[in-house]
Order: structure tokens, then sequence, then C-alpha cells
């Protein structure tokens, strides 16, 4: 045992250890996706959107935070409720249903990269720590493969609630994810068969020396985006728990926190789905027309830009919060006071972050300088070069993820719901043979471009 | 050492959860003891130096086969179907069978070289894909094989298709038009 314990230097073992931390991300992105969702509904029908509750503090008085209050409450109000049952189901599958879902969305991410793999020289050694938490060439199947086992979370939840409901959203939920998993492994299958690897940062490096995904294959990314909204079952492929016909579809029977489970699960299946996406055709982390290792070479102006853009989004929202309190103190509104004194703490902030982040740009411009040494020709930077670089490329991946995220939000506000055999039809005569036939193009063109291999 | 403690304890989980799929009344945790039996085998091949077979396994096996179990055994309602005995004159020879076989494993596993070594890399991508599809001419022509088994599947997902309409050949829209809302 020991020897295990000896063959990695501290600092491998504190940052392996650390990496586990990552498998809490995409359920973290529960704290950002049903702001968005929320809000984003208003957006989309020009309404406000819930943001009533707040927190009172000192000065500025009611503080609602855009909408992020509302979300706190609901989540508090989840955690305290009672746990209860109807007296007919089944208990003990009842209350383990909903833990499948919501641990496969914390096991599932495991072999996606958020950064590129570190390399950076401590004292006399080069330390290499691979990006993903489990980092083995079968990566995306193992990835798919547990992904496709959170559908027993709702056939057992279906089953043990009995009742016709949720047995038959549940019996829905099984044919739909079961159908649209064909078209998301075989819609991914021609990145692999380019990349000529089944590791995501193999995937993410080919993006990186030739092109993103998206422009070698727009139509494999359009099936993908399609399969993977209806795999997570939201709408508009919701007819597992159609409100309409089936009251809630499978979490009927379920409150409290077990049903708070399931919507965590599918919350987070979106983020997995949505970093997925941005993973495989956006390119992942990697950042617009530079390699890891362009960007670890000029990391004083990588930086420099970052807060750049950091500073004029912090002026682009004041000028927002501005242009809105000048048309809402028009009008009629009965709480001007309140909500002008809110707003000048948001002010505050956006003014302070402003002149932080331009002289962070001017001094990580100017002083930023990392030193290298070369091994095996490979010029190799210190802990902290590698670390901040890890810290740039995570946040461009959030960025990438946003977007999907959004556009998840967006089809689902748009779009009314299909009927079930529309949704099937769509599956198995539409997608997957687009799927397919784009997978037979690729492996043609690929082998006349690139050659065997 | 690590990998022989995971060892056991993806074994015991496998043969306990496989004989609960013997031991129990109903279908339904029949095949969760099923999934179970069939995970703990891929982390088994996982830990044997084939990860690609355990995550197939995985896929295949866990993620679609037995979902599709379940979907029928929800469907049919297969769990009315219980007062079937467990245990009747016939058992008798499938318990010698299975001692007899059970014997007949652990002599031969007493008497090979059985080393585990995790280390050696058995089923990975690159190991399969340089099996399977070697087209080479001093390959061993399994790609043929491969081949011919995917038409086998295709013709025999073409007979279910047509054996599953009301008529052989006929239009599923026209026929019932009552289904269509």
């Amino acid at each position: 045992m020991m020897e295990f314990i000896e063959s990695k230097t501290w600092i491998e073992w504190l940052l392996v250890i650390a990496k586990l931390a990552l498998a809490f991300i995409p359920v973290l992105f529960i704290l950002l996706l049903i702001p968005m969702e929320r809000r984003g509904a208003g957006f989309i029908q020009d309404r406000q959107g819930p943001n009533r509750s707040y927190i009172k503090i000192p000065v500025f008085g009611k503080i609602r935070a855009f909408g992020w209050i509302q979300n706190c409450c609901d989540g508090l109000k989840l955690f305290f409720k009672e746990i209860y049952e109807p007296k007919s189901v089944h208990k003990v599958i009842f209350s383990l249903a909903p833990a499948i879902p919501f641990g496969l969305t914390l096991l599932t991410p495991c072999v996606l990269p958020y950064f590129a793999s570190l390399n950076f020289t401590f004292g006399d050694t080069v330390v290499h720590i691979p990006a993903a938490n489990v980092d083995t060439d079968i990566g995306i199947l193992l990835m798919f493969g547990l992904s496709s086992l959170s559908v027993f979370g709702t056939v057992l939840s279906g089953w043990a609630s009995k009742s016709k409901f949720p047995l038959l959203g549940a019996l829905r939920a099984t044919a739909t994810s079961i159908s649209y998993e064909v078209c998301l492994g075989l819609s991914m299958m021609g990145m692999v068969l380019l990349a000529g690897t089944f590791n995501v940062e193999g995937i993410v490096n080919w993006q990186e020396t030739h092109t993103w995904g998206i422009f070698v294959q727009p139509v494999a990314f359009f099936c993908f985006l399609l399969a993977a909204i209806a795999e997570t079952g939201r709408p508009p492929f919701d007819v597992s728990e159609g409100d309409p016909e089936l009251v809630a579809g499978y979490h009927t029977e379920y409150g409290a926190m077990q049903f708070g489970m399931f919507y965590m699960g599918e919350y987070g299946h979106v983020g997995i789905n949505s970093i997925l996406m941005a993973t495989l055709f956006l390119g992942g982390y990697s950042i617009p027309f530079m390699t890891t290792a362009d960007v670890q070479a000029n990391f004083g102006t990588v930086l420099a830009v970052l807060f750049g853009i950091c500073a004029f989004l912090a002026l682009a929202f004041l000028h927002m919060v501005f242009r809105w309190l000048r048309e809402f103190n028009k009008g009629k509104a009965s709480n001007k006071d309140e909500i002008n004194k809110e707003y000048l703490l948001y002010k505050i902030i956006a003014w302070l972050a402003v002149p932080v982040f331009i002289a962070l740009a001017v001094v990580s411009g100017l002083f930023v300088h990392p030193e290298s040494t070369i091994v095996n020709g490979i010029p190799v930077y210190g802990i902290g070069t590698a670390l901040g670089t890890a810290a740039v490329q995570f946040l461009v991946l959030m960025i990438k993820t946003v977007f999907f995220c959004w556009i998840w939000i967006w089809v689902r506000w748009t779009l009314p719901r299909f009927r079930y055999d529309q949704i099937m039809h769509l599956g198995w005569k539409i997608l997957l043979n687009i799927a397919l036939l784009n997978l037979v193009v690729t492996a043609v063109i690929a082998k006349l471009v690139m050659g065997g291999n | 050492m690590l990998a022989l403690i995971y060892f056991i304890i993806l074994a015991v989980i496998a043969v306990g959860c496989s004989l609960c799929i013997f031991f129990t009344k109903h279908p339904l945790y029949a095949s969760i003891a099923m999934v179970t039996t069939m995970l703990s085998l891929a982390g088994i091949y996982g830990l044997l130096g084939s990860p690609f077979v355990g995550a197939v396994q995985i896929m295949v096996y866990a993620g679609a086969v037995m979902t599709l179990l379940m979907f029928i055994i929800l469907v049919l309602n297969g769990s009315r179907d219980n007062t079937t005995k467990r245990f009747d004159k016939v058992s008798i020879f499938v318990l010698l069978s299975v001692i007899a076989v059970a014997c007949l494993t652990s002599i031969v596993l007493c008497h090979s070289t059985f080393a585990f070594d995790p280390a050696t890399v058995r089923g990975g991508v690159d190991v399969t894909a340089h099996t399977l599809f070697n087209v080479s001419a001093g390959g061993n022509g399994y790609y043929l094989i491969v081949l011919a088994i995917g038409l086998v599947l295709l013709s025999a997902m073409a007979t279910a298709v047509i054996l599953a309409r009301k008529r052989i050949a006929s239009d599923p829209e026209k026929v019932l038009p009552e289904e269509v809302h």
C-alpha cells in the first residue's frame, strides 16, 4: 500500500483528489439553469419571470439578485418539505429510484476534460496530470454507457408508484430514450472517426490542431442536438410527463426532495449534454486559433485580453442597468425608491469591477512572462502557469456550454410538445437514417482525404 | 493488491446478484439483479485490462437489452405469473449438473496458470480494432465474420419488422386509421 501512495508526489495526489470536485460541475449547473430557465421563459413570453423574493440588507434595502433569491427559496422549500409516499407504493424501489438519475449525473462526466492535461515542473520533476477524472482510451463510450443507465430510474419509479399515469410515463420515457440514444451514438461517431480516438481529450486535441467539429460535421451536429434534447426528455419531447395527458408522468407520486432529485437529475443531464456538445463540436476547452502551447507561451497577453473582456462586460452591464432605470423612473411605479436603492448596489459593484479588471489586464499584460524549461523538446512551465491556463480553458468551456444551455431553454419555450408517434417517426425514420448516412459519407471522405490508417 | 481487492468485491457482487436472479419471486427484481451482475462483470473486464469490452457490456447489455427487458416486463405485466413452483423433481438434475460444471471449472482453474495481472491490456480499443479489422492479406480475416454477423442481424431486424405488421407488406397507416388523431 505504501508503494501505491509513494508512486506520486504530494502535489500530484493533491491535484488528483481535487480534480474529483469536477464531478459536481453538472449538478452545479442547476444554480445557473433554473434562473436562466425561468427568466428566459419570461423574456420569451414578454413578462418578468419570478423575481419577487428578496433578502433585506441594511443600506440598500431589498436585494433580489435578478431572481436568484427566488431560486434559493424554492430550493429551501423542497429541502424542508416532508417526504411522503402513497400507501400502495413499493417502498424500497420507490425511494431508491430517484437516486439513480441523480447519482449518474455525478458519475457520468468522469471522462470529460474541463481543461487540457496539466504538465508542469515542480522542483526537479515534471508532473503530468490527465484532465479527466478517468483517463482511459474508451472515454466517450464509458460515458454513453453510464448515461444510458439513468433510464432505470424512470422505469423503476414508474413501476414502484403502482399507479397508471407514472407507469405510462415511464414506458414512454424508456422508449424515447432508447430510440434517441441510438441516434446520439451514431451522430457522435463521425467525430470519433475523424479524430481516430474515443478519448475525449484526444477529440479536443484534434479540433485544436485542425478545425472545430461543427465545420467538418454540420449534419452530425444537428442530429446530435436534436437527439440530445430528446434524450433528456425535455420539451418539446416531454411526452413522458406531458401534463394534459399524464398528470406529471413518472414522478406524479413523488414530492419534496424525491421529486427534487428527479428535477436535479434532469437539469444535470442538460448540463452534461451541453458540455458534451461544446466538447465534441465547438472545440471544447480550446480557445479559437490557439493551441494550449500558444496559450501558455503568451499567457500574459491571454490574461490581459480575458480581463479586458471582463471589463467590457461589466461596462455593458452598467449600460443596461442605467438604461433600464431611466425607463423605469419615467414610469409610474410605486416602489421607485426601493428599486433605485437595490440597483445602487449593483451599480457600485459594477463600477468597482471595471477599474479592477482594467488594472488586472494592464498588470498581467505587462508583468506576466512565464519562464519555461525545455523537456523532450517541449517547453514546460511552472505550476502557476499550468493552473492559470486550466482556469482560462475552463472558463472558455463554460461560455460555450452556457450558449448550448440557452439553446435548450430557447427550444423549450418556442416549440409546442410533439405527439408521441411524431417523436418515434422523427427518431427512427429520419434522424437515424441521416446519422447513418452521415457516418458512411464521413468514413468514405476520411478514407479518401486522410488515407488509410 | 488493490486490483485484487476490487476483484473480490466485484466478484462477490456478481455471484450474489446472479444467485438473486434465481431466488427472487418477482421478474422485475430478477432483472434489477441482472443489471447489477452485468455492471460488476463490466468492472471485472475493466480490471482484467479490457476496458473496451467492459464499456460495451454496460452499453449493450446493461443499457439497452436490460431496459428492453424491463420494458417488456412492465408492458406484459409479468408479475402475475408467480404461481409456477420454483423447485420440482427436475430441479435435482439441474442441481447435479450445476455442481458438475462447478467442479469441472474449478479443476480447470486449478490446473491452468491463471495469474491476475491487471497491467496487461487484453481488450483495449486498439487491440480489439487490430484483431477484428485486420484487412491485410496475412491477417486472420475476422472482419469477414464481423460483416457476416452484421448482415445476419440486419436481416433479422427486417424480418422482425415485417412480422410485426398485421398483414405482410401492408401499409400500417392505411390499416389503422383510428390511431391517427
